[in-house]
């Protein structure tokens, strides 16, 4: 029986779709394997994992000699050595942070982590945070007060407290009404490239969390200043995965006892956060206790559609980078390969170098220097509707490198006696190029350029790094709010469905050139 | 009238000296055939009298058109772009691998050039080419690609193509050794076809029968230099030079 199938497979699906399976096969074998001995490590050895953003000081960061420190990670600490457990921090990315607490890659989240408006979604410490939203503008501006932020442009971290307190469904009317009166609001990654565009201009003001302000505005210097006005009072505390309430309460007790022996008290006065702490403080527990009673129920998750209709202008988003793009990068690759094949050193030369960094260095670093080169390096000041112009222009230059090459390879694959024969037939170098040349250029290049133009289509993402909302930030966004995976699910549909039409169309276009070989 | 003058040509390739102090002249309607050993320099000498490849020293001049100035001991200083396009349109060129746009139909190949370089009418072009055409016995294959014709049908193409330009005279690199024995046969008439219109022709060739069967006069060419030259019958039947004797003997073996 199993022989006769084997056999059939070998006759139906030829020797190459056998090895495309093995090696499938062979890449799930090894996913899997890796899950397995992961959990298995993580019951022998008494390791507590701590998810945090490191891109949040003072509560959990990198210092200048490269550890990640922070007031929460050094109370995390001392939580692992009254338990005596090894403490691991982990780095996260702030949207996945669902993820990783759902899938048990970290046991808990403890970053400054707002409570309001998640209390349902997690098992939940005390509160020992008291913090509150607040607004930061550069010194020299003349906003004074929130009514000020009427048509600004105004920016947030991602998923952060902030955005929830302004746009969140818990949003009091007042954070609404002001959230409305923006002329944008900008979700950004973190909060150092959120100061990099409060700096050069592109956004006016940054709501964060007061501690991490005060951090900031100390270490940035006084080119920054605060608004006297707060957004909403917020608390923190350490999020478990739902349910988790044995862990919980080891964290709890030894959080208590700190509390008790002063040692908590001690660390925060060592972070300067010393007065927003309210752990101990009455009703402080609450979220805690209420958990206790009305036993774990899950938020709700929307369907496939409304999911759809949430990523649609993500969507678009997407489309309108992919079209620009292909559109300035195709004859501007063109341009660079006529340079690269010029008969002066000094423009090869050029060309050369171009290429080498476009193809040398990460295009999400290209596109960062794109959009805060202007200030950085000339002073001058972007206005918000330039990050679109950026992505643009960071992806072209990136393309037409790789582009050039391609139609390089192409020009030179047109045989000598091609341009002989044009020359003794008394063409012009013009007329060589475009008539004789150029056709049979764009016939060679086909594969390659359909290989890059499918790059481009899941490269598109990038764009995240200058908090332009893709479809891929979106659908990140999403899931990190509703707490499911299914969003990205959707993304990964549309991109697949995306490529699988490009793939299409360019085989279409690479038969209908097949008339001469 | 000398149509094709070549004094004194010199052309070296670093320091290989592959042409050494050449002259040849050819008459109008003439036909003359350059035979040699691979290396003797027959193809770069032809290379440069088609303007594909520089010369180093010498003067080259189509029907008292100088491609170069009239100083034959100095380097070879080249004419101006306008009227180096000028002596250009006085030949045509057959290449041994045709050469011809695979992306355009033998139609197409034959009336571009003088559509878009010559400017003339179209209609009457294509008319033309139609002509050419069935002359080399292609006609039905007009709106084929080159791709779908077999090797001396292309190269016939390939001669249609040069004589639609109304050159003066027409050169052939090896027009035949990209070919069968038994196709050659076509070529082979098709330019006994157009010597008997008196078309003037240089063809560089390694087959001395169709040397003997088309030429007037055979050149002999061997490390540089031009050995021995005069009628097919005395070159190569009689020839008197060692070198062309070994040269001959070696291909009747």
């Amino acid at each position: 029986m199993w022989k006769n199938r084997a056999g059939k497979i070998v006759k139906n699906y030829t020797i190459k779709h056998l090895i495309v399976l093995l090696l499938l096969g062979s890449m799930f074998a090894g996913v899997a394997a890796g899950c397995t001995s992961k959990q298995k490590s993580r019951e022998n050895d008494a390791t507590f994992t701590v998810g945090f953003d490191a891109e949040f000081p003072p509560y959990g960061y990198k210092d200048e000699n490269g550890e990640y420190v922070g007031f929460d990670l050094e109370l995390a600490q001392e939580v692992c050595n009254r338990n005596g457990w090894t403490l691991v921090k982990q780095p996260i990315d702030w949207d996945s942070k669902d993820m990783e607490l759902n899938s048990g890659t970290i046991d808990c989240i403890w970053n400054g982590f707002t409570m309001n408006g998640r209390e349902k979604d997690y098992t939940w410490s005390s509160a020992y945070i008291d913090n509150s939203q607040v607004v930061v503008v550069k010194s020299e501006t003349n906003i004074t007060k929130l009514n000020d932020l009427a048509g600004k442009v105004v920016a947030v971290q991602a998923d952060s407290s902030a955005l929830a307190a302004l746009t969140g469904e818990d949003a009091t009317e007042d954070n609404l009404k002001l959230a409305a009166s923006f002329a944008s609001l900008q979700q950004m990654g973190d909060y150092n490239s959120a100061f990099m565009n409060l700096q050069s201009g592109s956004v006016d003001a940054i709501c964060m969390d007061i501690g991490v302000a005060s951090y900031e505005l100390k270490a940035r210097g006084n080119s920054f200043r605060l608004l006297n006005d707060h957004i909403s009072s917020e608390e923190y505390g350490i999020g478990f995965k739902k349910g988790n309430t044995t862990l919980r309460n080891q964290v709890q007790e030894a959080l208590n006892e700190m509390l008790a022996d002063g040692t908590f008290e001690e660390i925060a006065k060592k972070w300067e956060v010393d007065e927003s702490i309210c752990l101990g403080q009455e009703g402080k527990d609450a979220v805690m206790k209420q958990e206790e009673s009305d036993g774990g129920k899950n938020s709700s998750v929307s369907g496939f559609f409304d999911i759809l209709g949430q990523l649609a202008a993500g969507m678009a988003a997407t489309l309108v980078i992919f079209v620009l793009t292909l559109i300035f990068s195709q004859p501007l690759g063109l341009l660079v390969t006529f340079i690269r094949r010029s008969k002066f050193t000094v423009l090869r030369w050029i060309a050369k170098i171009y290429i080498s960094i476009m193809r040398g260095t990460p295009l999400m670093l290209q596109l960062l220097v794109v959009f805060f080169g202007p200030y950085y390096v000339f002073g001058i000041s972007l206005s918000s509707s330039y990050r679109f112009y950026a992505v643009i222009i960071g992806f072209s230059l990136n393309y037409a490198a790789y582009f050039a090459e391609i139609y390089r390879a192409g020009i030179e694959a047109v045989p000598i006696g091609q341009y002989e024969a044009a020359e003794v037939l008394g063409y012009s170098r013009s007329q060589t190029f475009t008539k004789i040349v150029f056709p049979q250029m764009v016939k060679a290049v086909l594969p390659p350029v359909t290989n890059e133009v499918i790059t481009l289509v899941k490269d598109t993402s990038l764009a995240f790094a200058l908090a332009y909302t893709e479809m891929f930030t979106l659908a990140k966004q999403v899931a990190a709010t509703q707490a499911s995976i299914m969003p990205l699910f959707v993304a990964g549909l549309f991109y697949y469905i995306f490529n699988f039409v490009v793939a299409y169309v360019m085989e279409r276009i690479e038969k209908k050139m097949q008339y001469y070989r | 009238m000398k149509l094709l003058e070549m004094q004194h040509v010199k052309k070296s390739f670093d320091n290989l000296e592959v042409l050494k102090d050449i002259s040849i002249e050819v008459e109008e309607g003439e036909v003359v055939a350059i035979i040699g050993p691979s290396g003797s320099g027959k193809s770069t000498l032809l290379r440069c009298a088609t303007l594909l490849e520089t010369m180093d020293g010498g003067t080259l001049a189509y029907d008292g058109k100088y491609a170069t100035s009239n100083q034959a001991d100095a380097p070879t200083q080249y004419v101006g772009k306008q009227e180096l396009k000028e002596v250009k349109s006085c030949f045509g060129l057959v290449f041994q691998s045709f050469n011809l746009f695979p992306h355009y139909s033998v139609l197409k190949n034959i009336t571009d050039a003088p559509i878009h370089v010559q400017k003339k009418d179209k209609a009457a072009v294509e008319q033309e080419a139609k002509e050419l055409l069935e002359k080399v016995g292609l006609l039905e294959k007009a709106d084929n690609y080159p791709c779908q014709l077999s090797g001396g049908q292309q190269q016939r193409v390939a001669i249609a193509r040069a004589l639609a330009m109304h050159p003066k005279m027409l050169f052939f690199d090896e027009p035949t050794s990209a070919l069968d024995p038994e196709i050659t046969a076509g070529i082979l008439n098709v330019l006994k076809e157009l010597a008997k219109e008196k078309m003037t022709m240089v063809i560089v060739t390694h087959e001395i029968d169709f040397a003997r069967k088309v030429a007037d006069r055979v050149i002999f060419m061997d490390g540089g230099v031009i050995v021995e030259q005069g009628r097919p019958e005395d070159v190569i039947d009689h020839p008197d030079n060692e070198r062309t004797k070994a040269f001959l003997q070696k291909l009747t073996d």
